[in-house]
């Protein structure tokens, strides 16, 4: 009974506390309990670990299995498959011109996030800790618009504007001064990858800032003052104290952004579909395209292995080199 | 605390005992069959899909226990709709889909697509060699509902607008393309995006120029090369066009619908498209002055080619099918009988589309219904199946793609045709 003995007058803690806390040494027995009896015996951490297993197993793995199971076959998606060895990959590596314009453009997308949109995104956010909270809220809530929209709204939002008979850019143009101006934005080859990279960053740059100014409003107040007591101007202050602070949070933003760079699709589906040619073409579009237009469900599949190699292979070396950075800044701390 | 749980528990187990047990209970007494259907025509009000969702009350009249269910989507869409269904096997149980061996053949290989009785469709005037493209080794496995003829819509109204004839020749519209531009008009709209309009403009120009539809057939045959000087000129021809600006500057990225609304809102003064248009003479999405000055004419002829007016790029191409894995597969015959049986009075009546079966013109026809009768009735040749269509679903993208290609200007002539002739090279093997 005195176990189970609620304590009078928490009104102000947060509900789960209300519901723990009454029951908090039950609790401590129980835990107790499980690890010494039960937690200790490797048949029931065996069991207890088979549901997590078994998701890892068949939502993860399962599919990567068939996926390189196909890769190895000449499949229309239907009918009979044909095993066809390495002919997908050596095609893909060697011959397919297609496959490293697509790679090509999810590098430049991951360049252009990474080193112009995310520094922007950081001296904005950096500029809006310093506004008056009302300025500050004001201008976040406008740059998070986009990222709240749909990406079918933002992309036929952006075709429309592109649009080079009724699209506000040219009449824009127009407007001030370039009165013979008609650019098919999106057609012109000259324009249309510069144009769909414009769209995923600004759709993208809200997720951006929100993650800076988060971070940037944990940096101790403290830490500032000293650093400006030691004589650190702020450009040093930056440089020096509030982006090494920042680095496990630009570690996320930057491993964020590459992963939405490979996994690009609706935007460049909606807007160009990899064209004019393949000047636009990234590798999950291609993917998909090759899957289920071409029908050459096997080569679609050889592209999914390597694009997943990729994905791996990426945030073990983005995290590779913030782990580096992250104990060489602990070093000099020592 | 405990009895509190508990009953909430068993009240849980009940409620879904209750429901589960009512789901079994309706399904077994059969009350209502569901008959799944899809196709690629979105639009239920107006045109051919009014006149779908007519065919499909009276069914329901006609059999009170069923519910049609309708999946529709642009083509190109559809299409990859249809690959996905099937590798899931969850196809519907009937559904409009295309007789060319790029989309249908790979479906009756893999026994998706139930055989129909040839001499049961035959009594209901189909065109001749209309039901004969649906045949694979012998047996009938989709009835056709359109006949597709390749022509050029014309706003009369624009024309007279930038004081332009209407256009015997390509040359008559290159020439008129500052006229129009200068009215703040596009000459000619299509659909670029999907591609596929882009390669029938390819054989019909073909044509045009050797004054024979027969090198693309023999091209895919691999009896000619799409290198030969024929596709060379056809390729250096239609870029020209663009350079000329005869067509919407944005049009790779111009789909569908995009494209035929410049059209109906009357931006545009022509639409390169198909006989299936026929039904903007009646769409009341489109103003009155627009549906008013609707026309049709052939595809133009080039000064200096060999082929005529009257050579039609023509082909059955919309189609319907029986899923051979539908659970309800006698009522989805039946209703495909009723579909033969009353599709073109309904279609003709409406002037919704020009069907593949033998229709009666009325004086109430409208122009651009009369025309298109007569240019049917004019052909002294017609294409058959479109080149795009004739081989493998890899040659058909690699040509769309190429035609895109060749229409941005980032290939030369030269180097597409090196590449169609790769692609129908290894589409052949």
């Amino acid at each position: 009974m005195q176990l189970l003995k609620k304590p009078q007058n928490n009104q102000k803690q947060r509900w789960y506390v209300g519901v723990v806390f009454p029951y908090r040494r039950l609790f401590i027995e129980l835990w107790g309990f499980l690890v010494k009896n039960l937690f200790s015996d490797k048949k029931t951490i065996a069991l207890l670990s088979l549901p997590s297993i078994a998701v890892i197993t068949f939502a993860i793995l399962s599919p990567l299995v068939v996926s390189l199971y196909f890769s190895f076959m000449e499949f229309s998606g239907f009918g009979a498959a044909t095993f066809v060895g390495m002919d997908n990959y050596q095609q893909l590596v060697l011959h397919d011109g297609t496959f490293y314009r697509a790679l090509g453009n999810t590098f430049l997308l991951m360049l252009v996030t990474i080193c112009i949109q995310n520094p922007i995104a950081f001296m904005i956010a950096a500029i809006l800790t310093k506004l008056k909270d009302a300025t500050s809220r004001f201008l976040r809530t406008i740059y998070f618009i986009p990222a709240t929209l749909s990406l079918v709204v933002v992309t036929k939002l952006w075709v429309s504007i592109f649009n080079p008979g009724y699209g506000f850019l040219n009449k824009l143009l127009q407007g001030i001064g370039f009165k013979n101006i008609q650019i098919a934005w999106l057609s012109n080859p000259d324009t249309a990858l510069g144009s769909v990279i414009w769209i995923m960053v600004w759709q993208g740059f809200g997720w951006a800032l929100l993650f800076y100014y988060s971070g940037l409003m944990t940096v101790p107040k403290e830490l500032e003052e000293a650093a400006k007591v030691d004589g650190a101007n702020k450009f040093q202050l930056y440089t020096k104290i509030i982006v090494p602070y920042l680095l496990p949070v630009i570690q996320s933003v930057v491993v964020i952004d590459v992963i939405s760079s490979l996994k690009q699709m609706e935007m460049v589906y909606l807007s160009t579909e990899g064209g004019p040619g393949d000047l636009t073409q990234f590798i999950a579009v291609y993917l998909y395209q090759k899957a289920f237009r071409y029908s050459e469900y096997g080569y679609g599949n050889a592209i999914s292995v390597i694009f997943v190699i990729l994905a791996v292979f990426l945030t073990v070396f983005i995290q590779r080199i913030f782990s580096e950075r992250s104990a060489q800044s602990k070093r000099v701390d020592a | 605390m405990y009895r509190k749980i508990g009953l909430f528990a068993l009240m849980l187990i009940l409620a879904t005992t209750v429901v589960f047990a009512q789901g079994t209970k309706e399904s077994d007494k059969g009350e209502t069959i569901v008959l799944r259907m899809g196709d690629n025509i979105p639009d239920r009000s107006t045109g051919w899909g009014a006149v779908i969702e007519r065919i499909n009350k009276d069914f329901i009249e006609m059999h009170p226990e069923v519910k049609i269910t309708t999946e529709s989507y642009q083509d190109q869409a559809w299409q990859e709709k249809v690959k996905i269904y099937a590798t899931a096997n969850q196809l519907p149980d009937v559904m409009k889909y295309w007789s060319f061996s790029t989309l249908l053949q790979p479906l009756v290989d893999g026994k998706f697509v139930e055989p129909l009785d040839m001499d049961t469709f035959k009594q209901y005037g189909y065109m001749a060699g209309a039901l004969e493209g649906n045949v694979y080794n012998g047996q009938l496995y989709g009835i056709p509902v359109s006949a597709d003829l390749w022509v050029i819509y014309v706003n009369k109204a624009l024309f007279e607008k930038a004081g332009v004839p209407l256009p015997e020749s390509w040359e008559d519209i290159v020439a008129s393309v500052p006229k129009f531009k200068a009215q703040g008009i596009i000459p000619m709209v299509t659909d670029g995006k999907d591609g596929w309009p882009l390669c029938e403009l390819f054989d019909n120009i073909q044509q045009r120029i050797s004054g024979s539809f027969k090198p693309v057939a023999d091209a895919i045959d691999r009896k000619a090369r799409y290198t030969d000087d024929n596709f060379l000129h056809t390729a250096r021809y239609i870029q020209n066009l663009v350079k000329a600006g005869v067509f919407q500057p944005d049009l790779v990225t111009s789909d569908y619908g995009a494209s035929r609304n410049l059209f109906g809102q009357e931006r545009a003064a022509m639409y390169m498209m198909g006989s299936w248009e026929m039904g903007l003479a009646t769409d009341p999405n489109f103003s009155t002055s627009f549906r008013e000055n609707l026309d049709v004419i052939k595809f133009p002829v080039i000064e200096g080619g060999k082929g005529s007016h009257d050579d039609l790029l023509a082909w059955f191409g919309g189609n319907y099918i029986v899923n051979a894995k539908s659970e309800h597969k006698d009522l989805a015959l039946e209703y495909l009988e009723y579909y033969a049986k009353v599709f073109p009075a309904y279609a003709w009546e409406t002037q919704a589309t020009f069907p593949a079966q033998k229709v009666e013109a009325r004086e109430s026809d409208t122009i651009v219904a009369k025309k298109l009768l007569d240019i049917a009735a004019d052909a002294k040749t017609t294409s058959g199946t479109p080149g795009l269509d004739r081989s493998t679903a890899a040659f058909k993208e690699t040509h769309q793609d190429l035609m895109r290609r060749l229409m941005s200007n980032i290939i030369t002539p030269e180097a597409f045709v090196v590449e169609l002739d790769a692609a129908a090279e290894k589409a052949a093997k």
